[in-house]
């Protein structure tokens, strides 16, 4: 305690001068502080929030189809505490792996307390509060499990706990949109956080083989191959995203065949891919050229073939370096989903955009845009906090030989 | 020294190669190399002599003449290109060994890959292979963790595990602290005695003089002299030969 006093001491106050200086800053800030958190709990009016959770949550998703999102989530959280669990059980080599590292304590801690107050400060019915809890637990449950039992899985069973995640990404996707013998719900009826978290999530999955591709087409020798990626990546780089959105909601209309044109709501989600791509690209390419060249040859001199030179050798090494700025690309895609609100789509800011022009909630403007504000940050926090625990998994722990 | 055979591996007959900027960096370059034999290039810097034997496993094209590898000719067919890299292993002055790779997997990565053997085997003879330059005990560790002489020593067990017929030096000391470059030499030198045959860019003279059967000299894109060690190193026949001695002798 006095060491965490005298650190305190050490920074804000190591001058006179600088102490004058903290002390106004921290009342300015106490003073903000203190008038949020006065605006928070007894000015503001959540009842926006509560009356309209299920709105931005699902949008108009029918009630009665509503049971199949509840699976995916419970899905969603199986495969969650199994994967973490199963990573924690099997450490890196020469890493003293601990079970419960002190960062998963806290990732517990701030689970369980979101999850039992989320649904509570939400005014949900009680069943659907449990319901909550009940995810919270199971998540948990497995997680534990997971981490006890998850040595026992060969390298096999490794690969196949990875495999969850395409194979639930695709039922997913059944789930949401029917089919299979499941009742079909159109596009036009997701909304809120569901379509924010669709657009995103296939333009995010999609824009990343484009990009390889592109941006391998820049740095291939075919001239014709350099200048189709170049013209490409130009152009798109050089575009507002909203023009392109509106340009795609007219154009691909016309370039498909009728029964292809994909509607309004893939229409979008193909634009933002085709987006993402370009800047994806660049990213990449900046990883490709951090790569020497001696690493290519040497893969082709051992007799690897150029698909496995770069799939074995130069794309894995390319990644470590291109991550941090692809997931910074993967982060203003998911913000740049608002913008589809602009073109009609139902998104979080859509839905949010109707919310406040409803005559009973007038004025509410304030307590709509904190929400949504903190939802994209939850969102952009997990998206940040993945990608540095993949980077690190990633780093052969050492510095990279001189080469 | 074992001898080598009549066969001949490789035959390139005026190789002239130009760079797309224009530069024509080989000027009719001949070579031929018996089967386990141990050739030594030698030449002034920028002579050619990098180009010249990265033509030999494709990693360099050329616009004229003809190369022929253990009976293969090296022509656009790519077919034949991965049959030659196949049977040619290379060793760079970098290293270039894979940093995100263990030194065990930069081994066994192009066997299971390219020969399609199984990985228990493949991870055996590596083992073997790492005791061979005795560097062992550091199968697990990752490029960067060792030292340049064993970064080397794993460069030169990794392509030997492709179980190549040929292998190409380039300048593969060059980039190594004095203390080192005994270590890599001396593995060299325990696989010239086996019957790979190998062609060796290097200013080792006296690995040269030790362990070669022949030694070349290049000079600004061709093979100006030919001879046996003794001989290059004390009597060559060219006036080129005899200066280029003199600097580094
Ligand atoms: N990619 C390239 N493009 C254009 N010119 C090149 C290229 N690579 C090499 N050269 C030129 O070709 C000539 C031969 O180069 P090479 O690397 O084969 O020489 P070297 O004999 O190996 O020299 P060193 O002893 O310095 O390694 C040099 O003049 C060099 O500048
Ligand atoms: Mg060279």
């Amino acid at each position: 305690m006095t060491t965490v006093l005298r650190r305190l001491r050490s920074e804000l106050f190591p001058t006179r001068g600088d102490g004058l200086l903290s002390i106004a800053l921290l009342s300015l800030l106490a003073l903000a502080g203190v008038g949020f958190l006065r605006w928070a709990f007894f000015q503001a009016q959540w009842l926006v929030i509560r009356a309209n959770a299920t709105l931005f949550a699902v949008g108009r998703y029918p009630a009665e189809q509503q049971w199949r999102l509840w699976l995916l989530v419970g899905l969603l959280a199986a495969a969650t505490g199994l994967s973490w669990g199963v990573l924690r059980s099997h450490p890196r080599r020469d890493r003293t792996g601990r079970l419960w590292p002190r960062n998963d304590r806290v990732a517990v801690a701030v689970l369980v307390l979101a999850g039992l107050w989320g649904p509570w400060a939400l005014g949900l019915p009680l069943h659907l509060q449990a319901r909550w809890w009940g995810l919270l637990a199971l998540l948990l449950l497995i997680r534990w499990l997971a981490g006890r039992h998850g040595r026992r899985l060969g390298p096999r069973g490794l690969r196949l706990v990875a495999l969850i995640w395409p194979v639930l990404y695709l039922s997913g996707m059944v789930l949401i949109s029917g089919g299979l013998g499941l009742v079909a719900v159109p596009p036009s009826e997701w909304g809120g956080l569901l379509l924010t978290l669709v657009e995103a999530s296939f333009a995010i999955l999609l824009c990343f083989p484009l990009g390889v591709l592109l941006a391998l087409g820049r740095r291939s020798d075919l001239p014709l191959l350099r200048w189709g990626s170049v013209v490409y990546i130009e152009f798109i780089r050089g575009a507002p995203l909203i023009t392109l959105l509106f340009l795609g909601q007219n154009i691909l209309g016309f370039l498909l065949p009728g029964g292809l044109a994909p509607d309004r709501v893939w229409r979008a989600a193909w634009v933002l891919t085709f987006f993402a791509a370009a800047y994806l690209a660049e990213a990449v390419r900046a990883g490709l050229a951090a790569v020497p060249r001696g690493q290519f040859e040497a893969a082709r001199s051992l007799g690897l073939s150029y698909p496995q030179a770069l799939g074995k050798v130069v794309l894995p090494q390319a990644m470590r370096v291109a991550l941090p700025a692809m997931v910074g690309q993967f982060i203003s895609l998911l913000q740049d989903t608002t913008l589809l609100s602009l073109i009609g789509l139902m998104e979080l800011l859509g839905t949010a955009r109707t919310v406040m022009a409803n005559p009973a909630f007038l004025g509410k403007n304030a307590e709509v845009y904190l929400t949504l504000a903190v939802l994209f940050w939850c969102c952009c926090a997990a998206l940040g906090l993945g990608s540095r625990a993949l980077e690190r998994r990633l780093d052969p722990q050492t510095i990279p030989s001189a080469s | 020294m074992s001898q080598p055979s009549a066969e001949t591996m490789i035959e390139a007959r005026a190789v002239e190669k130009w760079y797309p900027n224009g530069f024509q960096a080989l000027r009719g370059a001949d070579l031929t190399v018996r089967r386990g034999e141990v050739v030594v290039i030698m030449g002034p810097s920028g002579s050619g002599k990098s180009t010249f034997i990265r033509t030999f496993n494709a990693l360099e094209d050329f616009q004229k003449g003809s190369i022929t590898v253990d009976g293969i000719a090296l022509s656009n067919d790519l077919r034949n290109i991965d049959a030659i890299r196949r049977e040619v292993g290379m060793v760079f002055q970098q290293f270039n060994l894979f940093p995100h790779l263990s030194v065990l997997e930069n081994l066994t990565l192009a066997p299971v890959l390219v020969r399609r053997r199984p990985k228990a085997d493949v991870e055996r003879q590596a083992r073997a292979l790492l005791e061979r330059v005795g560097i062992a005990e550091q199968a697990d560790k990752f490029p960067g963790q060792l030292s340049g002489g064993q970064q080397q020593r794993v460069a030169i067990a990794r392509a030997l595990c492709m179980e190549p017929r040929i292998l190409l030096f380039d300048e593969p000391t060059s980039a190594l602290d004095p203390e080192m470059v005994r270590e890599v030499l001396e593995v060299m030198q325990a696989l010239a005695n086996d019957d790979i045959t190998m062609v060796v860019v290097t200013h080792e003279v006296k690995f040269a003089r030790q362990v070669a059967h022949r030694v070349v000299l290049m000079s600004e894109g061709v093979v100006v002299e030919e001879a046996e060690p003794e001989v290059f190193f004390t009597n060559p026949s060219h006036q080129r030969t005899r200066k280029f001695l003199d600097q580094i002798l």
